[in-house]
């Protein structure tokens, strides 16, 4: 028995989590981020939150990082000099994509540019037909001239994308060896591994994606790995990847794409995991902070996985957590527009200047600001007491910027700050919900985030949700997630084949290739076999349509029964999603997809023991603290979260304080305490 | 600021709420639909009206769109009395004369919304059905010459009574299309994103009482009002003309060019845009009804002047219109309009020429403007099957004051995506040999023209041929000394010995053979600014990159440039022109 530790790098902290194994108990650390080099951070954290519990750097059994480096190199354009090999006539696929213009009205918001310059964008003679047999051959002579010529450019890593090659790799491998004589150590990305799957404009873009980002995330893991063992911990780090699962350093090298979306995905899975644990299996995620607001669904205790979102505008078509986000935050500014109506954000204070109130010189009027006039968040002093809150700035701010021009109280205006934001919050949550098919009266809320449980009782009323819990770490829920996540990859090949008997000899050919590609992976990675897992999924559609549904296979196909039980399958998705089915009409088989998973042992939660119902102990102040159906001020007790214990109930009009987050209850709401130490608030 | 009626706080909170009920109307029609172009394409539109009928909020649309939401409800309420209409009724119309459409395909269902037994307001959804049947497989051609050969026409009738759906007009509009079964499906998808957005409208006004519900609507058209009113003021005041050309109707092509007239007054916060002098209506496909017009105008306005205004009456009210009857932008029955977004996309170029003079920090030159849509048609041997393939193209998009324009995208009132190469090789009997950006085909300019598509098609087995497109003979202008883009073409056997340049871009029932290849070449775009102001870095890099040929840098900016050690400098004795339009 020994450690487990979480770490979670974003934009402004590093979250560090250290589990107990022996006794459940958890210690959690918040170091700023390093900007530079990011893993300079980890190695300060781990020091400090090691030597601060006497802990053995030896005794880390496990360890999982969750890091932005992947989307933010994308986003600021800092990854390799990459150069495409592609087929003839297909230079520009990149950059023209599907034709569409980003945005209808604003003729002067442009599509992204190409990763990769037009210049490294080479042709070579070659092509496939729709079947995978050969149209024209490649021509090695043109092919290898081109390459040798990129010799003096610089070049740090090379895609290679053919039409096609999903169902014929052959050119593409070729195309490789080629390099590979030319250019010994460079980093190779060929669609036909990267993602084996038809569609040719999302294929090489998340290739091109993936060669993009290689040089720099495989040179940042190393760096990381070399840092924990001179630290002295033994086991290797694995990296969060944007399915909510984990991958070793090594296939972190050869799939960097894999990590490009993973920044919510531990957030998710942390929340996830918690709300399981305490009975709740059907949750929304809302996680709040300073400039924007990610939500999700959670349908028993599985996060929604989806493919088809994008990174700095390119799509980057790999399984990830569904996560819809929206730019409200604490720091979302407030503004009267031309027409006279109140707006809040999308534009935010972010770190600096940050909104008004806490004095780093911001003068535009934030989400923060008014909750600091409604005296939700107390007015002078957050974070325990490490940073003071300047109440008159933020008066300041709503007065002249909101009030005044809109010709009404400060309190009016403050108030209406908060309605606009959680109207902008619900529009989200009907996003992800009511849009989607699902009824949000089902779900329970988690909150989390710093802003979360700010917000998180009026949004839920405004929805028709019930219950909302709060983690008793909510400020760390990334970190936490690290360590509930299983190792996973991700295995596809597209083949089209009409869903009948004489077919399944194929299908279930596909399925034994890309199964034992998994299992071959999972040995890689060195997971027991007792701890393997594989599972199957198929893509299906009606002929002729030009969607797919993913439909788990939990049988093998061979017989006309198991056709026809994927079939039903098949029928009744098609029905939830879609609300109509047509069992009478021909079906398709698209793609096959196998997700390897290796299981590890997940974090188990300290329960603790039960307290009495009332909190009086965790009482520590009154301060008067609006609330809207009221409209008025109203004296309000305040509650020390580390104070309260199990068994605790409050009745709203309430407050509760904690390090990094505040939580409002207000009149006619209740909050309970749970053994995990969450709180479970009832509408 | 004078106090309002409703709190400001309030008509935003309520606007936010009506515009997510069109956006769930729009999930679920596209969740529920049953055909690749509304769920993949998501060419369909959900929208929200008051109990005159007038539009108060609209999901993100497709702007063309707005043009059959602007005509469905007042022709309801034109043709039923407001005690003919009972709740849990809806309206289905398409008929571009009688029942507000544009264009046959797009098939508008609209519901009226009722609070305590009176009419609050409506909700409807219109969908762009693939085929209305007509004389050609997916409706629309370019040289159908009466609206008669383009499909059935649907005035506003009840496709359902009291919550009861009346079969019988089911059974005859499906009769009238070539693939029933997904209509069916498509006109299910449209009835049930009409009742979620009826459902939710109700909701709503539980919330806040019907008559806030009610002020709240009226101020938040006001609040249109206001803005665009704060937009138009600062606009100078004046007279503004500009005049463009569509080729030719694809029928008459001795009849060209076509011209597109108009003069934009601005006075205040007033704006009129008058179309006086603009052409004839046409015998091929291409006339614009009037509401077609007017979604086209607002789509461009909304664009130069502030694109936060919401798309609802309060905007459209605040500007004023005057096209002449029987033109091809306000046509009269029985013009055929199945190809009108060419025409559309063009009224846009020639609104933003005019308000070039006026705002020239806030237009593009011209752009690709025109629909480039090719369209194959014949068996696939394969599957023993017959198919028609139709795919839009994209081309330049006008350079930009500040900037240059963008290469290969469709512009203005159309935005779709097009189909993956290895969806369309696997489904047809058709090969894509190139697909890339046209080199030169970007005007030149301190910024240049954004460049047009090369698309070649190689057929593999004998296919039928048609098109919709435009600016194949009228360049795409320049703005303030930038000089044109290159028009379109469409190509039969490039620089083969059977070489065939096609006489219009409205073309049909060319036969091409296997082996055949048809390169379909877009219009690139205008370019902003003279030539000799461009950055030499940027002149230089276009030519790195193979965007501009050497020649025509070297040409057209006065430029020496050495490729191989990538300089570039001025030739000596230029002098640089003056700015003129």
């Amino acid at each position: 028995m020994g450690y487990r530790l979480g770490i979670d790098i974003g934009g402004t902290f590093t979250d560090l989590y250290l589990f107990d194994e022996i006794n459940g108990k958890s210690k959690v650390l918040k170091v700023p981020s390093n900007v530079n080099d990011p893993s300079i951070s980890i190695e300060e954290g781990i020091q400090e939150l090691l030597s601060s519990n006497q802990v053995e750097p030896s005794s880390i059994n496990y360890l999982a990082h969750g890091t932005t480096v992947g989307t933010n190199t994308a986003i600021e354009r800092k990854g390799a000099t990459t150069a495409l090999i592609t087929t003839k006539g297909f230079r520009d696929l990149l950059e023209l994509g599907r034709q569409a213009r980003p945005s209808i009205y604003n003729l002067f918001e442009d599509k992204p540019s190409p990763l990769i310059k037009r210049e490294f964008r080479k042709e070579v003679t070659e092509r496939l037909k729709y079947d995978g047999s050969i149209d024209k051959e490649l021509n090695f002579e043109e092919a290898e001239s081109i390459i040798k010529n990129l010799k003096t450019q610089n070049i740090e890593s090379f895609v290679v994308c053919f039409l096609h090659s999903y169902t014929n790799p052959t050119h593409e491998k070729q195309i490789k060896k080629l390099i590979n004589k030319h250019f010994p150590d460079i980093y190779v990305s060929l669609s036909s591994e990267v993602l084996p799957e038809y569609r040719e404009f999302e294929r090489f873009s998340t290739t091109t994606i993936n060669g993009y980002l290689g040089p720099k995330i495989s040179q940042y893991v190393s760096n990381l790995a070399n840092r924990v063992k001179k630290l002295g911990i033994e086991t290797l780090p694995y990296i969060n990847q944007s399915n909510s699962g984990v991958m070793s350093i090594q296939t972190t090298k050869e799939n960097p794409a894999r990590t490009a979306l993973s920044g919510p995905s531990a957030g998710v899975a942390g929340a996830s995991h918690i709300s399981k644990v305490a009975g709740f299996n059907d949750i929304i995620t809302f996680d709040m902070g300073g400039t924007s607001t990610d939500v999700s669904l959670i349908q028993n205790g599985e996060p929604k996985i989806t493919v088809g979102k994008k990174v700095a505008g390119f799509p980057l078509n790999l399984p990830m957590t569904d996560v819809h986000a929206v730019g409200a935050g604490g720091g979302s500014i407030a503004w009267v527009d031309n027409g006279g109506i109140l707006k809040v954000g999308p534009h935010s204070a972010g770190a600096t200047p940050g909104p008004a109130a806490y004095g780093g010189g911001g003068l535009e009027p934030t989400v923060t600001d008014a909750n600091v006039i409604l005296q939700r968040l107390n007015p002078n002093y957050i974070l325990g007491g490490e940073m003071e809150v300047d109440y008159e700035a933020a008066k300041q701010a709503i007065q002249d910027k909101v009030a005044n021009p809109l010709n009404i109280s400060l309190s009016e205006a403050a108030k209406g700050i908060i309605t606009i934001v959680h109207s902008n919050i619900i529009r989200a949550l009907r996003v992800i919900s009511v849009e989607q098919g699902f009824d949000p009266r089902e779900f329970t809320l988690v909150a989390f985030g710093g802003a979360g449980s700010l917000h998180s009782a009026y949004v839920a009323k405004e929805v028709g949700i019930k219950h909302v819990l709060i983690p008793q770490n909510s400020g760390i829920l990334s970190a936490l997630g690290l360590l509930t996540s299983d190792l996973k990859m991700d295995f596809v090949k597209t083949r089209l084949l009409n869903a009948k008997e004489e077919n399944l000899e194929k299908v279930m050919s596909e399925f034994e290739t890309l199964s034992s590609d998994g299992i071959n992976w999972l040995e890689k990675e060195e997971v027991a076999s007792s701890k393997q897992k594989v599972e199957q999924k198929i893509d299906m559609r009606y002929l002729g349509q030009n969607y797919e549904l993913s439909i788990s296979l939990d049988c093998k196909l061979n017989t006309r029964e198991d056709l026809d039980y994927i079939l039903e399958k098949f029928h009744k998705a098609h029905e939830k999603n879609y609300g109509y089915s047509n069992p009478n009409e021909e079906v398709e088989f698209i793609n096959y997809r196998v997700t390897a998973i290796g299981e590890v042992p997940k974090i188990s939660l300290k329960k603790y023991r039960k307290d009495q119902t009332d909190p009086y102990k965790a009482r520590i102040a009154q301060r008067n603290v609006f609330f809207d159906k009221e409209e008025k001020y109203i004296t309000t007790n305040i509650y020390d979260r580390s104070l309260l214990m199990p068994n605790n109930k409050i009745e709203g009009p309430a407050i509760v304080e904690q390090m990094d987050s505040t939580i409002v209850i207000p009149p006619g709401v209740s909050a309970e305490i749970d053994e995990y130490l969450n709180i479970i608030l009832t509408l | 600021m004078e106090k309002l009626k409703v709190d400001p706080i309030t008509v935003e909170v309520l606007g936010n709420a009506l515009l997510s009920i069109a956006e769930e109307m729009g999930g679920t029609l596209v969740r529920t639909s049953y055909s690749t172009n509304i769920k993949e394409r998501k060419d369909c539109s959900t929208a929200i009206f008051n109990e005159k009928g007038e539009t108060i909020a609209q999901a993100a649309a497709i702007p063309v769109h707005l043009g059959s939401m602007l005509g469905i409800c007042k022709e309801i309420l034109e043709k039923y009395s407001l005690e003919e209409i009972y709740p849990g009724d809806m309206f289905i119309a398409n008929d571009p004369y009688n029942g507000g459409g544009t264009h046959l395909p797009d098939i508008t269902i609209a519901q009226p919304v009722f609070y305590e037994q009176q009419i609050v307001g409506f909700v409807a959804n219109i969908a762009h059905h693939s085929d209305v049947g007509g004389r050609v497989a997916g409706s629309s051609s370019g040289d159908s010459t009466s609206i008669f050969q383009e499909g059935i026409r649907i005035p506003p009738i009840k496709i359902l009574k009291s919550g009861v759906i009346n079969n019988d007009i089911i059974e005859m509009i499906l009769l009238n299309c070539r693939t029933p079964s997904e209509r069916l499906g498509d006109l299910w998808a449209q009835i049930a994103s009409n009742r979620i957005g009826e459902k939710r409208v109700g909701e709503l006004i539980d919330k806040y009482g019907n008559s806030l519900f009610q002020e709240g609507m009226s101020e938040f058209l006001l609040y249109s009002e206001r803005k665009i009113k704060e937009g138009i003021k600062k606009i100078p005041d004046g007279v503004y003309n500009y005049t463009d050309y569509l080729d030719d109707d694809g029928i008459d092509l001795d009849k060209s060019p076509l011209p597109i007239a108009i003069k934009i007054e601005v006075s205040g916060d007033r704006i009129l845009l008058d179309f006086t002098g603009t052409c004839k209506q046409v015998k091929g496909g291409i006339n614009v009804v009037k509401t077609a017009l007017l979604a086209t105008i607002y789509y461009a306005l909304k664009a130069v002047i502030d694109p936060s205004i919401p798309s609802n009456a309060g905007y459209y009210n605040s500007i004023e219109v005057k096209a002449p009857e029987g033109s091809i932008v306000n046509a009269v029955p029985p013009a055929s309009v199945g190809g009108r977004t060419d025409t559309c996309q063009r009224i846009v170029d020639v609104i933003f020429g005019a308000l070039a003079k006026a705002v020239p920090d806030k237009v593009v030159a011209g752009c690709n403007s025109a629909v480039s849509t090719v369209l194959f048609s014949g068996i696939d041997s394969r599957k023993n099957d017959f198919f028609v393939y139709p795919e839009s193209l994209g081309g330049g998009l006008g350079a930009r004051p500040f900037k240059d324009g963008m290469d290969g995208v469709h512009v203005h009132v159309t935005n779709s995506s097009n189909l993956p190469i290895e969806c369309l090789e696997m489904e047809y009997p058709i090969m894509v040999e190139r697909f890339e950006l046209r080199k030169d085909s970007g005007g030149a300019g301190e910024h240049r023209g954004g460049l047009g598509i090369r698309r070649d098609y190689r057929i593999l087995e004998s296919v039928e041929f048609a098109s919709h497109a435009d600016r194949q003979k009228f360049k795409p202008w320049g703005l303030f000394g930038g000089k044109s883009g290159e028009p379109g073409l469409f190509i039969i056997n490039l620089e083969k010995e059977n070489q065939r340049v096609l006489s219009s871009g409205k073309v049909s029932e060319v036969v091409l053979e296997s082996g055949d290849i048809l390169s379909a070449q877009t219009p690139g775009s205008g370019g902003y600014g003279a030539p000799l102001k461009r950055e030499l870095e940027k002149i230089l890099n276009d030519v790195i990159e193979e965007k501009v040929s050497q020649d025509l840098a070297e040409r057209e900016y006065g430029v020496e440039i050495n490729l191989s050690k990538r300089t570039i400098k001025k030739r000596e004795n230029l002098v640089a022109k003056g700015d003129e339009v």
